[in-house]
């Protein structure tokens, strides 16, 4: 159980934030420069926060209110930096030995040789960090940091100085390292996939602030406002009026379509009739209708609309599409008004490259409606 | 022909840059690392032998430890003379010399990733364990580049040390006052023997310490 409440102003920017995480692995996410490695340095003790409070189990490390700040070196958290900070000068085993000098050399030994082992580095334990490949020198910084056996592990951004391929080997490794050798951990990432697949919760980040903590299902489904829905990236934020709210429905105005949606299960919201309102609709939960089913199954769909695709992109295995409806003013989205995503399959199949003009339709489960 | 003022002049700038290492490297540490109130005034101070003139910093030094200075008056009650002796020549050098290495030594401390020393602390190492095992060992080329400046500094003071220990022939006359002297005697052969010694001497060091473990200047 981790506990942290902390209040740090510097020169154009107020890092404020509260959050707890009861579970293993939570993901500190947030566009750059909105306080996350800050928040990593202030629980290290690297930097030493206004005001606050940080409690790992029963261990208070800082309280400002009760003068408590336990120096850096008596923390027992291993940080794993962003661009990892290896010690050049040092091999790899002298650097995963390197927090183990209050053991006896022979235990130290032991440690080293194990960790180096269990991650895999024993063959690379007389190279130096400029001889390691990416990879590896994550490894390495790893292993320097799991060695003291610490409390809680931090890691800045673990994947930031590798290329595209190797970072989605390594989240899984990571994963499994984590689960593996059980310690908690707080990861800082800016990129909602890595927070999604390393964390159990995630704690959105904005401007210095908490804007939303949540089991990462949670958040995925139901980001707790638009502008968080926005650092998330989810496509297609959209803002309609309310015509008509219920427990369990919402009915609402959007570029000339009455859209209905469910509304929220656990957060049942009841805004009045014309309140603004936003939602968001994942581009892979757009429908597109068979031209040659269409009329037999008229009836089944839901929010039905018209629109043609006046962009196309490539992502490989999947395309995704930008719509303009076939209604009068401004599209919603700059050129158009929704972008839906169809397997590479069915882009094929039914001739989207030739065949721009279609109906789509939205189940009212797929339109997540946003509390302002 | 008399080789004492080489002797000597080794013997001043070897101690002179041992002492200058002891005191420079903490200061210089402190320059790269801290911030500390009257960092900007002992900063100028530091700067100050490169500006002043030789003889007015001899003279100014004279002034303090001749043995009615108010620092040669205390050192006179523990027996230590310092003007007009071969230690009066080791207090000028090092003032000559501190604050290339200080410069040096500041730049290397500078230039050292301050995550790393981050690093070790949260593995569990006290400042002075930091200090030893990560910011010297990756700091020391600068350290010893600065030592060398330092070195040869100190091996070729003329006038601080002509002010503070004077040009006592066999005591306090080192090389470059007794070539000086030469000179002045018309003695070439001498003068022209003692500058070659002096010359070569830097040149190896520099050169030599350059090539083998890549000091940069």
């Amino acid at each position: 159980m981790l506990s942290v409440a902390l209040t740090k102003r510097l020169p154009g920017f107020t890092l404020d934030v509260h959050w707890d995480a009861p579970d293993m692995v939570t993901g500190l996410f947030g566009p750059s420069g909105s306080g996350k490695t800050l928040t990593l340095d202030c629980l290290a003790g690297l930097v030493r926060p206004d005001a606050g409070r940080i409690v790992i189990g029963d261990r208070v490390l800082f309280d400002a209110a009760a003068g408590i700040d336990v120096v850096s070196r008596a923390r027992r958290l291993g940080y794993v930096f962003q661009g990892y900070a290896l010690f050049p000068h040092l091999t790899v085993a002298d650097n995963v030995a390197y927090g183990l000098r209050e053991r006896p050399r022979a235990e130290r030994r032991r440690r080293a040789a194990e960790v180096l082992a269990r991650l895999g580095l024993a063959g690379l334990a007389q190279r130096r960090p400029a001889e390691l490949s990416g990879g590896e020198r994550q490894r390495v910084a790893l292993g320097r940091a799991l060695a003291p056996e610490p409390a809680l592990l931090l890691l800045d951004e673990p994947f930031s100085a590798l290329d595209l391929p190797l970072r989605r080997a390594l989240r899984d490794d990571l994963v499994g390292v984590l689960r593996e050798w059980g310690t908690a951990a707080v990861v800082v990432t800016h990129d909602f996939t890595e927070a999604y697949r390393l964390a159990d919760r995630i704690v959105v980040y904005d401007g210095g602030r908490v804007v939303q903590s949540a089991p990462r299902a949670e958040l995925l489904w139901q980001p707790a406002s638009e502008s968080v829905a926005r650092i998330m990236g989810i496509p297609n934020v959209l803002q309609g009026t309310v015509i008509k709210a219920t427990p369990d429905r919402i009915q609402l105005r959007w570029r000339g379509q009455t859209l209905e949606a469910v509304n929220s299960p656990t957060r049942s919201y009841l805004p009045p009739p014309g309140a603004p309102l936003a939602f968001f609709v994942r581009p892979e939960y757009v429908r597109l209708i068979r031209k040659d089913r269409m009329v037999a199954d008229l009836g089944h769909h839901m929010n039905l609309m018209r629109g043609e695709v006046v962009h196309d992109e490539d992502f490989g295995t999947t395309w995704t599409l930008r719509i303009r409806l076939d209604e009068p003013g401004p599209p919603a989205q700059g050129a158009w008004d929704l972008e839906v995503e169809v397997p590479h399959l069915v882009y094929e199949i039914l001739e989207i490259e030739r065949d721009r003009r279609w109906e789509f339709s939205i189940h009212r489960g797929s339109i997540h409606v946003l509390p302002s | 022909m008399d080789l004492f003022p080489l002797w000597l002049s080794l013997q001043v700038s070897i101690v002179a840059t041992a002492i200058t290492l002891v005191l420079g490297v903490p200061v210089a540490w402190a320059f790269g690392r801290r911030r500390f109130p009257g960092r900007d005034l002992l900063a100028a101070l530091v700067i100050t032998p490169l500006v002043l003139p030789p003889t007015v910093l001899g003279y100014y030094l004279l002034v303090l430890v001749g043995t009615r200075g108010p620092i040669g008056r205390v050192l006179d009650t523990v027996g230590i003379e310092l003007a007009f002796t071969w230690r009066g020549a080791v207090l000028a050098a090092c003032v000559a010399s501190i604050p290339l290495l200080i410069r040096a030594a500041q730049a290397g401390f500078e230039a050292v990733d301050p995550r790393l020393e981050a690093a070790a602390r949260t593995l569990g190492r006290s400042e002075w364990s930091v200090f030893w095992s990560v910011t010297l060992p990756l700091a020391w080329r600068a350290v010893l580049a600065g030592a060398v400046l330092a070195f040869c500094r100190a091996f070729g003071d003329f006038g601080i040390t002509l002010m503070v220990a004077g040009s006592i022939p066999g005591r306090t006359q080192t090389l470059p006052l007794a070539i000086y002297d030469h000179v002045q005697a018309n003695q070439m052969p001498e003068a022209n023997t003692l500058a070659l010694l002096a010359a070569g001497l830097v040149v190896v060091l520099l050169l030599g310490l350059g090539r083998f473990v890549r000091l940069r200047y």
